[in-house]
């Protein structure tokens, strides 16, 4: 064998064992940031992945049918105008329960911790859990927001719709039975001008309280749907 | 040329490992067996380039190979419960540290050797 193939499969060899370590470093990496490092038991967390993994799959999955079906939905209404009407009738509750995706502006406004606050940083009278983003915050925010006229609000990519609750968990706070985290960041569309007019009084109130609240106005802020169902259990039409 | 062939084709493994796309959390494990498997391979062909009996095809016939069938001894494993990979990690790692104390007893020899070439010389050259 000559010198030339010989270190051609050499750096071939190195070329495929350092592409390996890198993927594998870049994979378990990833899958560390999720936030699930308070798991300790290793068996725990490989049952908590590949669970994500497969929700995340299933997610896909139902893109793709949905999308079918929408497709299909097309074809059987074309050249039918009674039809057609309902369609568009459907699509506009649809968007009124937040079962679509949105785009338009409006503002952002992100609500952080004041991470620089301890114990000892504060006064004996001070206390720090006024430091800290509280579930009835979002709800003020999110109240006002409805009050000035928002189509569409989600929190940390959670949407909130007619049945969206805002609790207090711990060291988390639950939107639509998920867990979030700070810092949370709450998307609006609407008129940006009055969002953010009628916000200002609100967010300084906020922010002389101790936590640290920012809003910006922006274009083009999209908005994903309530991807949970909508259940009704005791109510019926009465019509 | 060896010794560039082997930088340009860990450069080139590192950028493109750096934008791949990661892989499913459930392979990383078997991703992880193979990639042992591959350094025993290599550290086993260090060895054997001292000995002054190394094979190409064998080295690479190994590489590929003890990879493979590492990652189906995995997955067999885990289809009848029983941790085979356990059993891989150990003997991987058990050649590679005996591979590596012969590599480095090698090394220290030679560098022994030569220092007391230069001791000898020196005498030599005193005593004239």
């Amino acid at each position: 064998m000559n010198k030339k193939v010989l270190s051609l499969i050499t750096g071939m060899i190195c070329f495929v064992l350092v592409l390996a370590i890198v993927i594998q470093i870049k994979t378990i990496k990833s899958t560390n940031s999720i936030g699930i490092q308070t798991i300790s038991n290793d068996n725990l967390r490989d049952d908590l992945l590949k669970w994500k993994e497969k929700y995340d799959n299933a997610n896909v999955e139902l893109d793709k049918a949905q999308k079918k079906l929408e497709t299909t939905r097309q074809v059987a209404i074309q050249n039918k105008p009674e039809l057609m009407k309902r369609e568009l009738e459907l699509k506009k509750n649809n968007m009124a329960l937040g079962l679509t995706n949105v785009i338009g502006e409006g503002v952002i406004i992100t609500l952080k911790d004041n991470q620089g606050i301890t114990n000892e940083s504060i006064g004996i009278t001070d206390d720090i859990r006024s430091y800290l983003v509280h579930d009835a915050n979002l709800r003020e925010i999110v109240r006002k927001l409805k009050i000035s006229g928002a189509e569409a609000i989600s929190i940390n990519n959670e949407r909130v719709v007619s049945g969206t609750s805002i609790v207090c968990s711990g060291n988390v706070i639950r939107i639509n039975d998920r867990k979030v985290g700070s810092p949370f960041e709450i998307k609006a569309i609407g008129s940006p001008e009055l969002l953010y007019g009628n916000l200002t009084e609100t967010i300084t109130k906020l922010n002389n309280s101790g936590i640290i609240v920012e809003i910006q106005k922006k274009d083009n802020i999209e908005i994903n749907k309530y991807d949970g169902t909508i259940n009704f259990n005791y109510a019926t039409n009465n019509e | 040329m060896i010794i560039i062939a082997i930088v340009v084709g860990c450069i080139l493994g590192a950028i493109i490992g750096m934008y791949a796309p990661i892989i499913p959390y459930t392979y990383s494990g078997y991703l992880a067996i193979g990639i042992m498997a591959a350094l025993d391979t290599v550290f086993g062909g260090i060895t054997s380039i001292i000995k002054k009996n190394f094979d190409m095809k064998i080295f690479v016939s190994g590489f590929f190979g003890n990879a493979i069938l590492a990652i189906v001894l995995t997955y067999l494993g885990e289809k009848l419960n029983v941790d085979i990979y356990l059993a891989a990690i150990f003997v991987f790692v058990s050649r590679m540290f005996n591979n590596l104390g012969f590599i480095r007893r090698y090394y220290i020899e030679k560098l022994i050797e030569k220092k007391e070439n230069k001791k000898s010389k020196k005498k030599s050259i005193d005593k004239v």
